[in-house]
Order: structure tokens, then C-alpha cells, then sequence
């Protein structure tokens, strides 16, 4: 009980982070219709900026300063780099942002070296929220979910009843008729690019005190941010909130399971053959919880090419 | 002053040698060492270690005068993280006429590289290599795939298990409750296998084991939960990395209070990002700077003057296995001939007087076996690591036929005859 309550939390906040992260990537795709390669480089940017701006200003100021500079860095790179090659095509801009991931990974080696630097949570919520029977909960955990969920409810109270949500929405779809209709689409462009990042940002630094901020970051969530994006529905806010919260509760509750495919044909009295064959058969479920998000895609991209709420297929 | 016979003889020598020397450094042939490890792209920064320690090693051997009259040649060459890569590599390695080649990164790639040399003995007589491995661990390296010309100066899962049992009972602290986590892969499961074995031969009891992904875990905290669920005292784990900071970050965080012994604590990174969690916990490694008293201060300060950084556990393992063929080097007379099967016979015959103890070479499946230190990370220690305050504090030191595993039956080496 202990176990799957503590887990619920776990995966809960887990999938809340997700989510922050893939929801710049969904929308800037929205937009683009092209995969941002370097959108978890700024996730990783967003972590060492809050790392090196905390050191100067402490945890609050920065947490809200790295978010801006970084998207500072999204408008930049929207308006001067891949504005310039839009013309061109997808996969110049596919290329491009792959080149940028490459830069920033390595900019980032050359600044603070190869190993993870020490970006520690502030003393006032480095305590313990509450207890499950000797289990702690970080209050910290809590603060990255409270972030997230402030964070969705804004953004999608921003996209439904503002003005300028209404044109942005339209703009994602009906470029060139919100264009004559006097509405200037490439700023409405830059700023979805800049809110996207400025996301990626706002994650990196939240959570770069809780997970170590090291170079390796943006690789090991970016496979993942892919998955639940593709798994969502490429552009769906609502898809990858959903599919955010599906893969992080799945992978966090699975871990405990040691179910394997032996055990699952003990009903048929197949169980000490399926054992003694090994393989495949005695594999136990909480040995794959990593592959878990991506044997989940295999089967959304099969059975469902366009994603749990995605228009596209 | 008059000259008396054993002055002029003494001249007479020195000037022999003077003329003589050219021609015979000339006929004779300098030792070779390639290092061939992974220096780009991931894991690169923390396998390039391996190859900075064997650098600094020859020129330190170097300078004392190297060996058969000539300095040791050092060559690197870049595996690009594969094993088909490694491969070729190793080729060109033999190819540029390495007589050694080194790798420390990785059980798959040296794996690869010990079927290579394997093969490439059997094909080549006259022309063979030997392969060390500085780091890699896999047990199959020492059973199913050793052969002559395969030499482990590192430890392996079975060698760090025992020790850290001893270590822990030795200290009181091992307790009666064992969690086994491991990532899913062959070292992972060569420890899990050890502690298995190991639960046999003592009194704990191995409540829960688990294998995790290597690598794709971000959150770290069912596990905490699996291992609270459990009851455990002590948890064993031989991960590295992030698997290793994310691991003991989750378990500070939800505040069990559980021990941990671990097997790369000490590798860069890892203690400065797990940070005050790592307190208390306890590590099992054949080096460690405070252990080797003034040779560990010594290597300590002087690595730093020359290198630029101090040295991690991986520079100096490398360092270590180059004293230790320094020594077996010095039985062999010098010649116009490398002999690589006379080197390999003399590193089973040399006994290395290490600070710590006495290291030999098992002749039965070439497995150096070194004393262990279990060491406890400790606030203020003596050799501050990784950027941190604190410091791997000896508490036992063993010696090392105390926990050497026997030879496994697999190995079915072939000697020359």
C-alpha cells in the first residue's frame, strides 16, 4: 500500500515534468511541422542557467531568469536561423536543429566541463512534504508538480479564452489566411518558438535541482520527450498531458512488477515449461520499465499513426 | 691521485658502453603500448581517463630509463564507442607493431578486442600481442573468452562482492537484510550472481534484487520504494554514473535508512552529484590514495603537477598496471628480440610489493590478484575527490588471496608450449 501510493506520487510528478518539457516540443511542432532536435538542449540550457544565475541572484530570481534568457534564445534562433532556412524546406530545418543540439551539447561541455555540476535545491524546500509510513515525499517533488500543473492551467486558459490565443491558433493553422487578414504571423511564429522555449527553460531549471545537471540531460529525456509527443499526437497540448502522465505513472508503478510472460501462462499450467525455456519468457517487467515508452510507441504508431489525440496522420 | 685498478676498470667500462651504446640501442627494439579506448563521443570523457593514466605511467617509466635500452613507445588510437570500431582499431594497432595493447572502458568492447588478439595469435606466431584490461570486469573475460595473452589488472564482480561483505561485516555494518540493484546488463549481473552466492556463504539474506535499464531510468524513486518495501539493512549495487547518483539521490530523498556499498563511487561525477547522500556509504576498490600512504601522496600531488587534475580511480589503475609490468620487464634480459610470450611469463612470476600488499598474477586465468580496500565516504577526508569536501576513508584492507574467486571452469587456457 505504502508502495503504490508513494509510486502514485512519484509517477504523478514524474509525468508532470514530462509534461512541461513536451509541451513546448508539441507546440513548436503545432507550428513548424517539423521535430525540434535541439528542444531538449534548451531543457539542458535552461538547468546550467539556472545553475550559473542562482549562484548570483539565489533559487527564486533564477528560476525565473534562465526561463526568459533561454527564450531569448528561442526567438533568436527562430528569427535569424530558422526563419532563414524555412524556405528550403523540413529537412533543411530538421538538419538544423539537430546542428544546434550538437553545439549546445558541446558548448556546454567547454563551459562546465564533462561531469554534472552541484545545483542544489534551496534550504527552504529541501524538507521532507510528508511521511507514508517512514516514506518520504521531498517537498521538492511536489514543487515540480505544483510548477507543471500552474504551468498547463496558464498556458491553456492563454490558448482557449485569450485574443492573442485565438490568433495563434488560427495562426498554427490558416497561415497565409490569418496572414491577409492583417495579422503578423511571423511574430506570432516567434513567440510560440520563444513560450516553447522559455517551457524547456522553466523544466531545466526546476528540475535540474533534482536530477543532476550534467551534459548528459538533454539525451536522457529527449528519447522519452519524443515518445510522448508521438505517443500524444504531434501538436495536441491535451495529447501530451496525457501521454506525459500515462508514460510516467506506467514506468514508475511497473518497476515493482516482476511479472514475466512464464508467469502469465501459469493459468494454463504452462508456467515451469515457459521458465525452463528462459529468454524471452523469464524477462520480468521491471527489467524493461526504461524500454516501456518505446514498446508503447511501436503500438501507437501501428495501430494509431497520428497519436492518442493528434489531427495529423 | 693515483689511480687504483677498479677506477681505471670502471673508466674503461664507461667509455665502452659510450661507444657501444648507439649500435646497440639501435639493434634493439622498444616496447610498444597502444591504448586503444573510446575517446569520442559518449563516455568518452570518463574512458579517456584510461588512457591520461597510461600516458603519465610511461613517461614515468620513461624517465627512470624506460626498458631494453629505449623509452617505451605510447600510441592512442579512438574505438568510437564500437565494437566494430574497436576491431579495426586494434588492427592498426598490431599493424603500427604494438606488442601491448590496453583497454579499460568497456567489458563489450574489450570483449571484442581480447577475440581479436585471441585470433590474431593463433594466426600470426611470429608476430603476437599481448591485451591487458585496466578496468574491464566482466567475469566470461577471465572464463569462457581467456586465453595466454589476456592479462586482468582490475578486479572483477566476484572479487568486489567479497570484499565489500568483509569489509561491511568487518565494520558491523552489514547487517542482516541484503537488496541487491543492478543494471540489466552483463556486469550488472555478474554482481547480482556474486551476492547470490555470496548470501550462501554468509548470514544475510538477499530480500530483493533488482535489474534496471541501463542508462534510461530518470527517476530514480519506485526503486526507493521497492527497497523501503523491502526492509532492507544494506543495499548492494554495482552501478556507475548517472544510474549510480539518480540511485542514491532517490533513496536521500525519500530518507530510508538504508547503507550502501558500491563499486564506482569514485568515478568523476559521481560523488559531487550525489552530494551529502553518499555519506556513510561504502566502496571496494584495489586503489585508494590514503591506503597507499606516502606512494598514494606521492602519485597524488605529482599526477597533478604533471596531468592538470588529481587522479581518478581509472588513471590510477592504469598507472598501477604499468608498476606492476615494470617489475616483471626488469627479469627479462634485455634483447634484439620482443618477446611477448616471455613478457606474459614473467608477469605470472612477479610478485609487486604495493603499499597495500603483495599483488600477484594468477598464472591459472591471468586475474591479478590485488589487496582490496573498503573504504567509507567521509566528510573532511584526506584526499578531498571530485570538487567535494569529502573523501574515501580506508577502514579494512584486504589481502588480496583472501577474496580472489577460484578460477572459473570455463577458462580453458591454451599455454604455449
Amino acid at each position: 500500500m505504502t508502495y503504490l501510493l508513494t509510486s502514485l506520487v512519484n509517477g504523478l510528478v514524474f509525468g508532470l515534468l514530462l509534461f512541461m518539457v513536451s509541451a513546448g516540443l508539441t507546440l513548436i511542432f503545432g507550428m513548424m511541422g517539423v521535430l525540434n532536435f535541439a528542444h531538449s538542449s534548451l531543457y539542458m540550457l535552461g538547468a546550467y542557467l539556472g545553475y550559473s544565475i542562482g549562484r548570483w541572484t539565489g533559487f527564486w530570481p533564477a528560476l525565473l531568469l534562465a526561463p526568459l534568457a533561454v527564450a531569448l534564445l528561442g526567438a533568436f534562433i527562430e528569427r535569424y536561423m530558422l526563419r532563414r532556412v524555412h524556405r528550403h524546406g523540413h529537412a533543411q530545418e530538421l538538419l538544423l536543429t539537430f546542428g544546434l543540439a550538437l553545439i549546445i551539447h558541446e558548448a556546454i561541455k567547454l563551459m562546465y566541463g564533462p561531469y554534472p555540476v552541484e545545483y542544489a535545491i534551496p534550504a527552504e524546500l529541501a524538507r521532507t512534504a510528508f511521511s507514508v509510513n517512514g516514506f518520504n515525499v521531498p517537498l521538492y517533488r511536489l514543487f515540480i508538480g505544483a510548477v507543471a500543473i500552474s504551468m498547463f492551467v496558464s498556458l491553456f486558459l492563454l490558448m482557449r479564452y485569450t485574443r492573442l490565443g485565438l490568433i495563434v491558433r488560427a495562426a498554427l493553422s490558416q497561415p497565409l489566411m490569418v496572414e491577409s487578414l492583417g495579422h503578423n504571423v511571423g511574430f506570432v511564429f516567434l513567440l510560440v518558438f520563444a513560450i516553447g522555449a522559455a517551457l524547456a527553460g522553466l523544466a531545466g531549471a526546476v528540475a535540474g535541482a533534482f536530477y543532476p545537471t550534467g551534459p548528459n540531460m538533454a539525451e536522457d529525456l529527449g528519447s522519452i520527450v519524443f515518445v510522448v509527443v508521438v505517443v500524444g499526437g504531434l501538436g495536441s497540448l491535451e495529447g501530451a498531458l496525457v501521454a506525459s502522465l500515462a508514460i510516467g505513472l506506467l514506468t514508475t508503478l511497473t518497476v515493482g512488477l516482476d511479472w514475466t510472460l512464464a508467469g502469465a501462462l501459469a493459468p494454463f499450467g504452462l508456467s515451469g515449461w515457459a521458465a525452463s525455456i528462459g529468454g524471452l519468457f523469464s524477462i520480468t517487467l521491471s527489467s524493461l520499465t526504461g524500454s516501456l515508452p518505446f514498446i508503447i510507441m511501436l503500438f501507437v504508431l501501428l495501430f494509431r499513426p497520428a497519436g492518442l489525440m493528434g489531427e495529423r496522420s | 691521485m693515483p689511480l687504483d685498478r677498479r677506477d681505471v676498470l670502471k673508466l674503461a667500462g664507461a667509455a665502452a658502453a659510450g661507444f657501444a651504446a648507439p649500435a646497440i640501442a639501435q639493434a634493439r627494439p622498444a616496447l610498444k603500448i597502444a591504448s586503444v579506448e573510446t575517446l569520442s563521443g559518449p563516455g568518452s570523457t570518463v574512458n579517456r581517463l584510461w588512457s591520461l593514466g597510461l600516458k603519465y605511467g610511461i613517461e614515468k617509466i620513461n624517465a627512470e630509463g624506460g626498458w631494453n635500452g629505449q623509452k617505451i613507445v605510447y600510441a592512442e588510437y579512438d574505438t568510437e564507442g564500437t565494437t566494430g570500431g574497436a576491431s579495426q582499431k586494434t588492427q592498426a594497432a598490431i599493424a603500427d607493431g604494438a606488442h601491448i595493447i590496453a583497454h579499460g572502458g568497456s567489458s563489450n568492447i574489450g570483449g571484442q578486442i581480447t577475440e581479436d588478439v585471441r585470433k590474431w595469435n593463433l594466426r600470426n606466431p611470429a608476430a603476437k600481442v599481448l591485451f591487458f584490461g585496466l578496468g574491464i570486469e566482466a567475469l566470461e573475460l577471465t572464463g569462457a573468452k581467456c586465453h595466454y595473452h589476456f592479462f586482468r589488472f582490475a578486479t572483477n564482480a566476484d572479487i568486489r562482492i567479497r570484499a565489500l561483505v568483509a569489509g561491511l561485516k568487518a565494520e558491523n555494518a552489514l547487517g542482516k537484510k541484503v537488496f541487491s540493484i543492478n543494471q540489466n546488463y552483463s556486469w550488472g549481473h555478474d554482481i547480482q550472481a556474486a551476492l547470490e552466492q555470496s548470501a550462501g556463504e554468509n548470514d544475510f539474506t538477499l530480500v530483493d534484487k533488482v535489474l534496471h535499464d541501463v542508462n534510461k531510468i530518470q527517476d530514480f524513486s519506485p526503486y526507493a520504494a521497492r527497497i523501503a518495501a523491502s526492509g532492507a539493512d544494506t543495499v548492494f549495487t554495482g552501478n556507475w554514473g548517472n544510474d549510480l547518483s539518480l540511485l542514491l539521490k532517490a533513496v536521500q530523498a525519500a530518507g530510508l535508512k538504508v547503507r550502501f556499498a558500491t563499486t564506482f563511487l569514485d568515478l568523476p561525477g559521481a560523488l559531487s552529484s550525489a552530494g551529502s547522500a553518499a555519506l556513510g556509504y561504502f566502496h571496494a576498490e584495489l586503489w585508494n590514495p590514503q591506503a597507499f600512504g606516502a606512494f598514494g601522496q606521492e602519485l597524488w600531488t605529482d599526477y597533478k603537477a604533471k596531468m592538470g587534475t588529481f587522479p581518478s580511480t581509472s588513471e590510477a589503475k592504469s598507472i598501477l598496471a604499468l608498476l606492476f609490468l615494470q617489475q616483471a620487464l626488469k627479469t627479462i634480459p634485455e634483447a634484439s628480440k620482443i618477446d611477448v610470450d616471455q613478457i606474459a611469463q614473467a608477469l605470472e612470476r612477479t610478485s609487486y610489493k604495493a603499499p597495500t600488499g603483495d599483488v600477484t598474477m594468477r598464472a591459472g586465468d591471468h586475474q591479478i590478484a590485488w589487496p582490496i580496500v573498503v573504504s567509507k565516504v567521509e566528510q573532511g577526508a584526506k584526499f578531498a575527490t571530485d570538487g567535494t569536501d569529502m573523501g574515501f576513508v580506508p577502514v579494512k584492507v584486504i589481502p588480496g588471496g583472501e577474496v580472489l574467486n577460484t578460477v572459473q571452469a570455463s577458462c580453458k587456457m591454451q599455454r604455449p608450449s
